[in-house]
């Protein structure tokens, strides 16, 4: 059963962009997240993994690699997502703003807690053997 | 404030009462699954982050994750990781590839073969996970 279409051609704004964001993103998330997870909780588990495990981990460069992308796109698709479900709670344009703004600053500041930490928690201790 | 209050009942009681069968039950679903997801990610991001900031206080957070409430909340989360995985593809295949076919009868039938799929991927992870549990939380590992 088909229903008549139309071709429209959206404006080329950020809202486009970030519509196109979360599609695109959405899909490298499957191999990313699922694995991620598959190896992590279902194949080694919570109680297999401690400080070591994830230092031994972090001291590849490929899991960091890894992680940062893990980090990078999970985080930006999850938060953009947070803000768009808070447009349809608040409709006032102004306060859709600030809401944009503390969600964005709040995703840089954790984004960068966790970048930190994939990065130089392995070098430091590499460093002082 | 008072628009403010009125706008949110309204998307509230449109949340819950809204009748699109299988359309409603994937949007609301999704929304679920994701916040459930986000809020899971903004702490294990902070959490893992102690390896380097404050390594002595991370073998209290995997204390905290072995728990009996937080590992079957684990195995809820990998539920939540799949069907939003899913349920985004199929919305991500039709936006980008096919936007004819976004009609209802079409839909309805591809939201059901997303949650059989969903349970079929999720009951062998979580039969893993819960056998986990029992082993390390219940017969002393």
């Amino acid at each position: 059963m088909s229903v008549p279409t139309r071709t429209v051609s959206p404006p080329k704004n950020i809202e486009t962009t970030a519509w196109k964001w979360m599609r695109y993103s959405g899909v490298l998330l499957i191999p990313l997240v699922w694995i991620h997870v598959l190896i992590q909780d279902v194949v080694v588990g919570v109680h297999e993994i401690d400080l070591d495990y994830v230092l031994q981990r972090w001291s590849s460069v490929l899991w960091q690699t890894y992680d940062i992308l893990l980090l990078g796109f999970a985080f930006a698709h999850g938060m953009n997502g947070l803000r768009q479900v808070v447009n349809d709670f608040i409709h006032d344009p102004k306060a859709q703003k600030v809401a944009a703004w503390v969600i964005f600053v709040f995703w840089l500041v954790v984004t960068a807690i966790g970048g930190i930490a994939i990065v130089a928690a392995t070098n430091e201790r590499l460093a002082g053997l | 404030m008072s628009s403010f209050i009125s706008s949110l009942k309204t998307t509230v009681s449109g949340y819950a009462t809204y009748r699109g069968r299988e359309g409603h039950l994937s949007f609301v679903l999704h929304r679920l699954t994701g916040l459930g997801t986000l809020l899971f990610l903004i702490i294990h991001i902070l959490d893992t982050s102690t390896v380097y900031f404050a390594p002595e206080l991370y073998e209290e957070a995997i204390a905290l994750y072995r728990s009996t409430p937080f590992m079957l909340g684990e195995i809820a989360l990998v539920f939540a990781v799949i069907f939003h995985g899913i349920n985004g593809l199929r919305i991500a295949y039709y936006d980008l590839r096919k936007p004819e076919a976004w009609s209802i009868g079409r839909q309805r039938k591809s939201v059901r073969g997303t949650l059989a799929i969903s349970v079929l991927l999720w009951l062998p992870a979580a039969f893993v996970m819960f056998r986990s549990l029992v082993i390390n939380n219940f017969l002393g590992g």
